[in-house]
């Protein structure tokens, strides 16, 4: 440890820290654009620059470290001068086009044109004209006008990715960032690059012109779509009070986390949220028994065949379809009830098929828990129809992915067979028509919970989202069914949140307890 | 007659081949360091002599080779910057076509001082001859031993390799060198590291410039005392200083570090063309700050001149007439660094060529009250503040030719 001076303040900072590192843990902002964490310091854009006392220049905060006495300025007059000097190096061939740009409200250079320059335009010559929409992938639009040359973009493909699509190319002020010719960016990490851009330069097709980013609202959430768990944003409109928006969620951006996907998430998890807003189930739909017109009814009448078979002693008469999209909190309540209350030993799953995994981030599984079911004593055995015994009089499945594998028909003669089927789906499907009761569920961003990653980290998410009309949550729905089955009703009286839930894991399962 | 340490040579009909350098006591300066020198004393007799680089920068090339790591297991490389392209200087050219295996007997003395076995020469495209030529010299030295395994044996050894520039005049800055060296795009590096830590391949780098390393067989065989006393005592040696615009023989001239510029002009080359006036010098190479005309009596050594406000430079002295137009001047200045800027840090980027369109207008007669202190506000935004030194080399002349040429510039604007 030792000691320096910034801005006055003194502090103990690590060996080998850098200047801009140790004014961010002390919470002094330095301005940069080029500087990202998750590379080696790049020294280009300037923005950065401190005063260093007994040193003749200004210095790179980004790239000098620290040393015992070392006393920085980083906001003296010398240094105000220099930052305002290089944003107006920046700004001078930067398109005036903030009121259509994506990245107005979220973008640095305007940031920094707030807090330091704010000074009148001296450019009086006429600006460079570049390509303003260069395809660089099937995601990306790139503005040559808008870059301020960070070479982010460049770097990220290089360093990280390793595919190195892009270059640098020209030089001087005719320098810029592109593709190499016949290599569009279409890695499956190429959604990063417009999340990387501190300007508007690299735009995502999904979302230009879209919406404003001030409207959107960040939530915390996990990736659900495979077993890495990558940490992410939900970015979501709250809407306007006179008129209805299509969809709630706008963009799915990568949010930090050191120990599980860094800075960045694949675009299977950032392009995977139209299913958020698109074909949800809403409503209960009771094929047999129009009498079922509201949630409450529907699960009264699920309980009572439930109960039925119980005090018939026929329980092996139920088969569970369940899926790794689950909880582990609803993964507990299905093998409380299931298995350990009611001996229900015909547990199946139905989850998308594996697909391949790259040394980046995209796992093998293409579901966030399967880890977690297997901790809580899941036998992982895939569905087949087949496996649909004669005997079945109540089939109970979880998730909409039965559709996706098996043709409707094919169902349809099984489902025939089995005077009881009830789907609990967040999605509209052909199956809904097929199914006794189709009860609407959530998606993993509209409840709580947590998910164990394929490395076995438990990571716990609040709900993000509403969850639609009828839809209610996997785990409240457990919660109830159990208070309702008069086998071991009181345990699951206190369960009235995912933490309550997860506490009685912890006591339950030792895996669950650190 | 002043002693000459690299030119003496020059004249003579085929001395750039090996059988006739030999004849001229060629080799002997590796002989005596190979076979009576051990390195330590090498370093210590190119620190004595006080030999300051000829590139630009005038370090001491004795202290550089200094701060190279001895203890490491990385290879440790050199490379000779002999890509010379500062407008004016056209020093190395002569030493390479005429005196090519002085060069190389710099290069094996060093090499061998430092304990390294791979020498690189990276030497500007437009060179293309002269690449050849050294090459030749290299297949040469090789076949008599002076190159490759156990020279003289020695135990030492060293090959040397000739890589050709693509004609950028940022491949002379020596991180982007190394980038380009590489095989990258030259743009230079974030220093520190330093490249005597991690330089080319990420491994111990030497850079020295052509004329540099020519001067160091002298210093091994007449010794650093006799070096020094050529020259200064800070500022040891001869330079080779390339006059070139409105004199009467412009030209290559071989003197003592110090000579005075107005002799260079006035004495040795001939003083101005057609019996015009002088109006100014650019003293070394275009990035230097100008002098006027009542300026030149001054001394060529770095650190006369820097005090002088300007720099000796690569020692290119540029002589401007009373008919030079000063705002061509700049054009010249501002359109060739905005062509040269590699483009990766903001300020020399955009400052270059902010500069130059300002420059542009204004002797397209477009020029508007202001112009002259945003040139000087743009220029000095620049100082200082870019990642190499381009930009202060872009901003020296430009900051130098408002300040004393502010009345001229200013007719061309009213």
């Amino acid at each position: 440890m030792m000691k320096i001076y910034i801005d006055g303040r003194e502090m103990q900072v690590e060996k080998g820290m850098t200047v801009f590192k140790a004014a961010e843990n002390a919470g002094i902002e330095i301005p940069h654009l080029c500087y990202h964490p998750a590379f080696p310091p790049e020294g280009t854009c300037r923005m950065c620059l401190v005063e260093i006392e007994g040193l003749p220049k200004l210095e790179l905060a980004c790239s000098t470290q620290v040393k015992e006495g070392m006393k920085v300025h980083t906001k003296s007059e010398k240094v105000v001068e220099a930052r305002k000097g290089v944003l107006e190096f920046l700004l001078a061939e930067h398109p005036l086009d903030c009121p259509i740009c994506d990245q107005a409200g979220d973008c640095k250079l305007q940031d920094y044109y707030e807090e330091y320059g704010l000074f009148d335009d001296n450019f009086s010559e006429s600006k460079d004209r570049r390509e303003k929409k260069i395809k660089l992938g099937k995601h990306l639009i790139h503005d040559n006008e808008r870059c301020v040359l960070c070479r982010r973009c460049v770097r990220f493909l290089r360093e990280i990715i390793g595919t190195g699509e892009m270059g640098v190319f020209e030089r001087g002020a005719n320098t810029e960032v592109n593709i190499l010719e016949g290599m569009p960016v279409d890695n499956n990490y190429s959604g990063n690059l417009a999340q990387l851009c501190p300007v508007g330069a690299i735009t995502d097709m999904d979302f230009r012109f879209q919406t404003r980013t001030w409207f959107l609202e960040k939530g915390e959430a996990i990736c659900p779509l495979c077993s890495r768990g990558c940490n992410i944003f939900i970015e979501h409109h709250r809407g306007f009070s006179r008129f209805d928006l299509p969809k709630r969620v706008y963009r799915i951006s990568a949010r930090e986390n050191a120990e599980i996907n860094s800075y960045w998430i694949c675009d299977i998890g950032r392009y995977g949220y139209h299913s958020l807003d698109e074909n949800r189930a809403e409503k209960i739909v009771a094929n047999n028994n129009k009498s079922i017109k509201n949630y409450k009814a529907a699960l009264t009448f699920f309980t009572e065949k439930i109960k039925r078979l119980l005090y018939k002693k026929k329980t092996s008469r139920i088969t569970l379809l369940l899926n790794t999209f689950l909880t582990n909190e609803e993964l507990f309540l299905l093998k409380k009830i299931f298995q350990d209350d009611l001996g229900v030993k015909n547990i199946f799953f139905i989850d998308p098929p594996a697909g391949e995994a790259d040394d980046i981030l995209l796992t093998s599984d293409r579901t966030p828990n399967k880890k977690g079911a297997e901790e809580l004593g899941f036998e992982i055995t895939p569905f087949e129809l087949g496996d649909l015994e004669d005997e079945t009089e109540v089939l109970i499945i979880f998730g909409d992915y039965i559709g996706e594998i098996f043709s409707p028909s094919d169902i349809q003669a099984y489902f025939d067979r089995i005077k009881d089927t009830f789907l609990f789906a967040p999605h509209k499907s052909e199956i809904d028509s097929i199914a006794g009761i189709m009860f609407p569920t959530v998606m993993t961003p509209e409840k709580g919970g947590s998910l164990t990653n394929v490395d076995g980290k438990v990571q716990k998410f609040s709900p993000v989202l509403e969850a639609p009309e009828d839809g209610k949550a996997e785990w409240k729905i457990l919660a109830e069914l159990g208070t309702k089955l008069d086998v071991n009703f009181k345990y699951y009286k206190k369960f009235l949140s995912p933490e309550e839930i997860f506490r009685q894991m912890q006591k339950e399962i030792p895996f669950f307890e650190k | 007659m002043k002693e000459k340490v690299l030119s003496e040579h020059f004249s003579i009909d085929n001395f750039f081949k090996l059988d006739v350098y030999l004849k001229h006591n060629g080799y002997q300066a590796v002989t005596k360091a190979l076979t009576e020198l051990n390195p330590e004393k090498i370093l210590k007799e190119a620190k004595a002599a006080n030999l300051r680089g000829r590139g630009g920068a005038g370090f001491p090339a004795g202290v550089k080779w200094g701060f190279v790591p001895q203890n490491g297991d990385k290879p440790k490389y050199l490379c000779v910057n002999a890509d010379e392209g500062e407008p004016g200087t056209i020093k190395d050219r002569y030493i390479m076509t005429h005196n090519p295996h002085l060069l190389l007997e710099g290069i094996i003395i060093s090499a061998y001082c430092v304990g390294i076995n791979t020498a690189y020469i990276y030497i500007r495209g437009e060179y293309e001859n002269i690449a050849l030529r050294l090459e030749t010299a290299i297949d040469e030295a090789f076949q008599k031993g002076f190159l490759g395994k156990d020279i003289l044996g020695s135990g030492f050894d060293l090959d040397i390799t000739v890589h050709r520039g693509a004609g950028a005049y940022i491949c002379g800055e020596e991180t982007a060198l190394l980038e380009s060296l590489e095989g990258k795009r030259g743009n230079p590096r974030l220093k520190p590291p330093f490249p005597a830590s991690i330089g080319l391949f990420q491994c111990p780098t030497v850079i020295n410039n052509v004329e540099t390393l020519s001067n160091i067989p002298a210093i091994i065989l007449k010794g650093a005392e006799w070096f020094c006393a050529l020259g200064l005592p800070n500022d040891g040696g001869t330079r080779i200083f390339g006059v070139s615009g409105m004199v009467k023989n412009p030209g290559i001239y071989e003197l003592p570090v110090g000579t005075s510029l107005k002799d260079l002009i006035f004495k040795y080359a001939g003083g101005m063309k057609e019996g015009k006036k002088l109006k100014a010098v650019i003293p070394g190479g275009m990035s230097a700050p100008i002098l006027k005309a009542d300026e030149i009596d001054i001394a060529m050594d770095c650190d006369t001149l820097m005090k002088a406000d300007s720099m000796l430079g690569s020692g290119a002295v540029i002589v401007l007439d009373e008919d030079t137009s000063i705002l061509d001047v700049l054009k010249i200045i501002t359109k060739f660094y905005a062509h040269e800027s590699c483009g990766q840090c903001t300020p020399c980027r955009i400052g270059n060529s902010w500069i130059k369109k300002i420059v542009t207008r204004i002797s397209q007669g477009g020029g508007k009250e202001g112009d002259i202190d945003n040139i000087a506000r743009l220029a000095s935004n620049m100082l200082g503040k870019t990642l190499c030194p381009l930009g202060d080399a872009a901003a020296m002349p430009i900051l130098s030719i408002v300040k004393k040429f502010r009345d001229e510039i200013e007719t061309s604007i009213k």
